[in-house]
């Protein structure tokens, strides 16, 4: 490797760091306005025009904030875990591409390399619940690795059918096999899969239960202050955004959409279909934080062990029939809208075997006289 | 311990409060968890006393309404009334007629701005992002307008007087309120299509928590904690105070006594309080609004006691009010519903989830201000 | 499922509503007439002297302990302009312990004291927020201008608990 390989790798990174950033500056503003509009509010509205610079001055707070470390805290585990979760944050991002050509580098097993790392935060949240010494984070912190663990596998498997069906890891491969038609439509059950599982894995309402601030108060990251809690948020965030970005390469076509042919303009054409995509995702997930309660610690976990495990399995079954037999496209889609429809038939049926909707009863009182 | 798989666990304690989200202020439990299990419970009150009871002695009638005002400190004119109604028994008199029907329609808005806070409040507890909290809040904001044309005050209004009420509603009264009311069916309608029937709101609170219709009369409990366990005990019929033998409205009742019921008794309990509000509006006559007493309210009760219990938003709201004859009560003692229903939750909550543990807490609907007083 | 289809439908609906945020410093909740805002002492014009001739009586009735008044003699008395003998001296209201439960007003039996609109009352020290007699009768006249209250020697006394500015409904 030469010195100017070198230095194009620490521009490129550095570049890049800025870049989600920025990103993720705009995502808070961004849900807090959405946010508001759902609760009939206005949103930040003081600082600058609309609130803009709202984020910008909620990163100075954070950065002048002080730094606090809870005085019988585990201190090496308490400062490095917010690193561990931050990195594989940033690392995920390498491989990413925003277009067919701008993407930091390229790998051939992208989809694995970002599943991989992305499971090493999971160590991060358990570091930070169990250094700071506090009994809220070490229960969030023991939430947060059960969930994290329990999600990785619906996550990995859903995605095996698309990889499957494009036969590659490649996230350009991918990209460009949706020539076609894009993979939602061959896919269906495997998107849902991923934006649960997804959901599960950032922590994002109504996942957000290793966090949850009526039940633990903050969880893991309840004794972080300033700039180490800045940092956990930035990762949060990151990583909504890398699994909306992600749902958008492998089941809505990526940047695919009406593009001049070559050149300059193309890519940014193409990054702006990206983020065309990219943003209803985020504004689909923002829009269920408004609206869904939060689950129960075991409810999520018979969600991910007996739901979702088996229909992501059974996807893979017969995604490999489909492309053992040659089946036609429409089968595929027909065999998972079905399996769809089973496991929600299935869940209902126990559901109400199990119990119907609540029933009610009312005593009627006329002029001060109960009646019945 | 050895746990019952041969795994050595130990059971921790976990002190929720008084500086928690989600202990609806100052409450304290002291939790003995086993994982995400709850073995035990323990609940720590008094970090909000303030002597009302005491105060009581040394202030007179008409300062004790202001007293009375932050005990339930969200549903004010209930508790208001319920104190002048044992002045009154005292003193042998009874407010004019229309200053009844205003009292009613007040203490009603009153109960649906007290439930549309637990709505909101409880919408947090399960976990939805700050949405029904806005949603109740909306909602509360117009019926505190009412509150503020008519008293003055947002929220310690001091307007129900022994003997009356402090002043004549304003002109518009009647087509104001009427139009809350119809905002209001609206509102109760999106607040029910967003959480009632929603299944993860389902999960979360069915079968969680519940108390038989026994348990709940041993504990003393009362209001939307008791009907739900199926108990059909409302004051406002048993012993009809006001104008409340004047009207026409449902009791709605719970069949399981879980945290569902009680969020859906309470949710139905708005929709009986509009109707009582209208058919109270249709009703009221004119007339004067105070009976003539002691200048300025500062009433002498002759020597006796006297015991008046009410429906508040929260259950059966007592005073016991003793008196020597003097310019202040000898003795005021106050039967706290919050209080009673608050013993309920030891129980309840033994054997559930944390999770639940908050569900649960927010279910029973406490005010800090009451319970420790 | 349908239950949660039902509440993205409800939050969908809401989204596209008008907001209903105020935006508190720049525009204002109307404030309804009765609003019991902090008590202040207000101006007899027609004399031109304060209406409190000092006599205590809220002192004594407020349930927070926040007043405190003394009397003088009324110079003005003396020289026959005006009917009152007394006058108040010194007027003092620790508005942070108020409670703005309005009984002073009740009990004044010379119209001299009254709650105002005011409530936006905020100080960073302990000791800020007494409102000495100048400040009262700066916020009582301000107020008298606004809700046209005229005040003279011998107003008779307005029915218990209506505070004056109800004309002005």
């Amino acid at each position: 490797m030469s010195w100017t390989d070198l230095g194009w790798i620490v521009l490129s990174v550095a570049i890049f760091i800025g870049f989600i950033t920025v990103v993720v500056l705009a995502l808070t503003y961004a849900e807090r306005k959405l946010i508001a509009r759902v609760q009939q509010r206005i949103g930040p509205m003081r600082t600058g025009p609309f609130g803009l610079l709202q984020p910008v001055a909620d990163a100075i707070k954070l950065l002048a904030k002080e730094d606090l470390t809870p005085g019988r805290s585990d201190k090496a585990t308490f400062w490095i875990a917010p690193v561990v979760v931050f990195v594989p944050a940033f690392v995920a991002w390498v491989t990413i591409p925003f277009t067919r050509d701008i993407a930091i580098r390229n790998l051939e097993f992208g989809i694995l390399f970002i599943m991989a790392v992305s499971g090493v935060s999971v160590a991060g949240v358990l570091m930070a619940g169990f250094g700071s010494f506090n009994k809220y984070a070490a229960l969030g912190g023991l939430r947060a690795a059960a969930q994290l663990m329990s999600y990785e596998l619906p996550l990995v498997v859903g995605v095996l059918g698309v990889v499957m069906i494009a036969g590659s890891m490649d996230l350009r491969v991918i990209v460009a096999e949706q020539d076609a038609v894009w993979y939602i439509a061959l896919q269906p059950v495997a998107f849902l899969l991923f934006i649960i599982a997804g959901l599960a894995e950032v922590m994002r309402p109504p996942f957000d239960i290793p966090v949850a601030e009526s039940e633990v108060a903050g969880g893991p990251f309840i004794e972080y202050s300033g700039m180490h809690w800045s940092m956990f948020s930035l990762a949060e965030y990151a990583n909504t955004f890398a699994v909306a970005v992600l749902a958008a390469l492998l089941f809505l076509g990526g940047w695919r959409g009406p593009a001049p042919e070559s050149g300059w303009a193309q890519d940014m054409v193409q990054a702006l279909w990206l983020l065309v995509k990219v943003s209803g995702m985020l504004a689909a997930m923002f829009w269920l934080r408004t609206t869904i309660p939060r689950l129960r610690i075991d409810q999520l976990m018979a969600v991910a062990w007996k739901g979702l495990l088996p229909v992501a399995f059974l996807n893979v079954l017969l995604t490999a029939f489909y492309l053992y037999y040659g089946w036609p496209a429409w089968t595929i889609t027909a065999m998972s809208c079905g399996v769809m429809g089973g496991a929600v038939a299935l869940y209902y049926r126990r559901r109400s075997a199990r119990r119907g909707m609540p029933e009610t009863a009312r005593v009627r009182v006329e002029r001060g006289r109960v009646v019945g | 311990m050895a746990g019952e798989r041969g795994v050595e666990t130990v059971d921790m304690l976990l002190n929720m409060g008084p500086q928690h989200p989600s202990t609806h202020g100052v409450f304290r439990m002291i939790l003995k968890v086993d994982g995400e299990r709850v073995e035990d419970a323990e609940a720590v009150v008094g970090y909000l006393h303030r002597g009302s009871e005491k105060l009581c002695e040394r202030e007179n009638y008409r300062q004790i309404i202001t007293l009375f005002d932050r005990l339930d400190y969200i549903s004010n004119f209930n508790n208001e009334l319920v104190f002048c109604l044992a002045a009154e028994k005292l003193m042998g008199i009874e407010a004019p007629e229309r200053a009844q029907y205003i009292r009613t329609i007040m203490c009603e808005l009153n109960r649906i701005s007290s439930h549309m806070m637990f709505y909101g409040a409880y919408g947090t507890d399960v976990g939805v992002f700050a949405t029904a909290f806005m949603y109740g809040f909306r909602e509360r904001e117009v019926i505190q307008q009412v509150f503020e044309a008519v008293s003055g005050a947002r929220m310690m209004h001091s307007y129900i007087r022994v003997g009356g009420v402090a002043q004549e509603v304003p002109a518009d009264f009647v087509p104001r309120v009427r139009a809350v009311l119809s905002g209001l069916k609206r509102g109760i309608e999106e607040c029910d299509r967003l959480l009632t029937r929603n299944e993860i709101f389902l999960g979360r609170t069915r079968g969680i928590g519940v108390l038989s219709a026994q348990d709940a009369i041993d504990y003393g409990c009362s209001g939307p904690v008791l009907r739900a366990s199926g108990v059909p005990l409302d004051v406002r019929a048993a012993e009809p105070y006001l104008v409340y033998d004047r009207f026409t409205f449902d009791i709605p009742l719970g069949k399981s006594g879980d945290c569902w019921d009680r969020y859906w008794v309470r949710m139905e309990e708005m929709r009986q309080s509009i109707s009582i509000i209208e058919q109270a509006l249709t009703q009221m006559p004119e007339g004067a609004i105070q009976t003539p007493v002691a200048k300025f309210g500062f009433v002498k009760p002759p020597k006796g006691d006297a015991y008046v219990r009410a429906e508040n938003p929260r259950g059966d709201f007592g005073v016991y009010l003793v008196s020597e004859g003097k310019e202040t009560p000898y003795r005021v003692k106050i039967r706290a519903p919050s209080f009673c229903n608050l013993m309920a939750l030891r129980q309840m909550v033994r054997g559930s989830y944390l999770a639940d543990a908050v569900v649960i807490l927010g279910s029973l609907d406490i005010v800090l201000g009451e319970v420790d007083r | 499922m349908i239950g949660l289809l039902r509440a993205m439908g409800v939050t969908l609906k809401t989204m596209l509503r008008k907001p209903v945020t105020v935006q508190y410093p720049d525009a204002h909740l109307p404030i309804s007439p009765r609003m019991l805002g902090f008590p202040a002492l207000l101006w007899d014009s027609a004399v031109d002297e304060p209406a409190c001739v000092g006599c205590k009586v809220c002192e004594r009735y407020c349930p927070t302990d926040c007043i405190s008044v003394t009397m003088k003699d009324n110079p003005l008395a003396k020289e026959g302009k005006s009917t009152r003998r007394k006058m108040v001296d010194d007027f003092q209201i620790r508005l942070e312990r108020c409670i703005l439960c309005g009984i002073c007003v009740e009990v004044c039996n010379f119209e001299a004291i009254a709650m105002t609109d005011y409530h936006e009352q905020a100080d960073i020290s302990r000791g800020g927020l007494l409102a000495t007699k100048d400040d009262l009768f700066r916020m009582g006249r301000d107020f008298q201008q606004r809700a046209g209250i005229k005040v003279t020697p011998g107003t008779p006394k307005l029915e218990a608990a209506a505070p004056p500015k109800e004309g002005s409904a």
